[in-house]
């Protein structure tokens, strides 16, 4: 397969703080990738190093270009919506769309018209007469009709409500998507994209703690609902993760076959927020 | 749309099982095309390759053909094929836990049989 992003041994260190301690991931083209992690756990500062727009330690191919001296030739193929997506207030749709036009050589204009004829968006609006998920409608109908390679999303349905955040994940797949083109997305809102994922990492403190596709995930990963008289059995297979519900017990059990779960309990796959509760424990604490 | 998704069946799983059952419920018929695995990804919000690999097992079993260019379509026959290999299924699968179930409530036949016949002139 097409390897799109290659990153070996990726460190960066703030003043006082490690933001990305020796990660090493690879990321295949056709995916949709999402990078995991409590808040200050390096997302943005991998993205940042990804997009050439910090400086770090260690090896990094994007699409074949290093970052750090490509850059040009990288944005030709990359796009980025970052969380805290800015544009200048006093824009007006049309200039935005005239100016991408006019600086970026893979953009389509037909397309992000045909785009933006689908959302109340009127040419000769101002960005600061727009709703915040209007200005995401603006963001994305732009990022959308340029034909890159690899599109990195930061936080891109932040402070969405969910009519606008589920339009959102509709136009990328419906529109967007396609087996050539590689999407990285952070987000805190696991539920809502966990079955558009292909693949799932996990960060904790500036290190990669879980890296593997999504139906690896759903082999690896099992939950046992166990009852207080097998509770002993189930615990000395050493679980990740134990809860109380209801008088059972629920285990969370990482790469034990399915066949000794399923004597134990009634077994589940856990959910995406499920496995990343039971990996960020004590984060804070 | 949103579908709430059982955690024990992969979703694959459940896409394949909700076409199985379009088709033996006539809401698609022989010949019919399915939707595109684009507008289901959007639609259901699942990755793309949830729903080829859904398609990929319909495809395996003959109960649905890629015509190319053109999309998948649901192949002569697939109905009768269904009804064979569902029934079979079924007995296998599911009839065991439900007859345990049936036992462990002190259910019997000719309860099970008399419910279901005041059901239908009710």
């Amino acid at each position: 397969m097409n390897t799109v992003v290659t990153a070996q041994s990726l460190s960066k260190r703030y003043k006082n703080t490690v933001a990305l301690d020796n990660a090493s991931f690879q990321i295949e083209a056709g995916r949709i990738v999402g990078l995991i992690g409590p808040n200050g756990a390096g997302k943005t500062t991998a993205l940042k190093a990804i997009l050439g727009l910090t400086d770090f330690q260690g090896e990094l191919s994007v699409l074949g270009l290093d970052p750090r001296k490509q850059r040009d030739q990288l944005m030709e193929q990359v796009c980025f919506i970052a969380d805290v997506a800015v544009l200048p207030r006093w824009l007006r749709v049309r200039e935005a769309v005239d100016f991408v036009a006019n600086v970026h050589p893979r953009f389509d204009r037909a397309k992000c018209e045909a785009f933006l004829a689908r959302t109340k968006l009127q040419p000769e609006q101002r960005v600061k007469q727009m709703s915040k998920g209007m200005i995401v409608q603006l963001h994305l109908a732009l990022v959308m009709a340029i034909d890159a390679r690899l599109l990195v999303l930061d936080e891109p349905t932040l402070g969405l409500d969910i009519l606008y955040r589920k339009q959102f994940y509709h136009s990328l797949l419906e529109d967007y998507f396609d087996e050539n083109k590689t999407i990285i997305v952070t987000t805190h809102q696991v539920e809502e994209v966990e079955h558009i994922l292909t693949d799932l990492m996990f960060i904790r403190d500036g290190k990669i703690v879980l890296d593997a596709d999504m139906e690896a995930i759903g082999e690896r990963f099992v939950e046992v609902m166990v009852g207080a008289e097998r509770a002993a059995e189930a615990r000395a297979l050493k679980p990740l993760d134990e809860r109380q519900v209801f008088g059972k017990s629920i285990f969370l059990f990482d790469g034990v076959s399915r066949s000794t779960l399923d004597a134990l309990g009634e077994v589940r796959r856990p959910s995406v927020s499920d496995l990343f509760v039971a990996t960020m424990k004590g984060t804070y604490a | 749309m949103t579908i709430t998704w059982n955690d024990s069946v992969p979703i694959y799983r459940q896409l394949r099982e909700r076409v199985v059952a379009m088709i033996l419920d006539g809401a698609l018929n022989e010949g019919d095309p399915l939707p595109s695995v684009r507008q289901v990804a959007a639609d259901f919000q699942i990755n793309p390759l949830t729903v080829s690999k859904a398609y990929q097992e319909l495809v395996d079993d003959q109960l649905v053909e890629k015509k190319r260019g053109l999309g998948m379509f649901v192949t002569d026959g697939a109905r009768n094929a269904l009804m064979k290999s569902e029934r079979e299924r079924f007995l296998r699968e599911e009839w065991p836990t439900l007859f345990a179930r049936l036992q462990r409530l002190g259910l019997d036949l000719q309860t099970l049989l008399r419910e279901a016949s005041s059901e239908k002139h009710a």
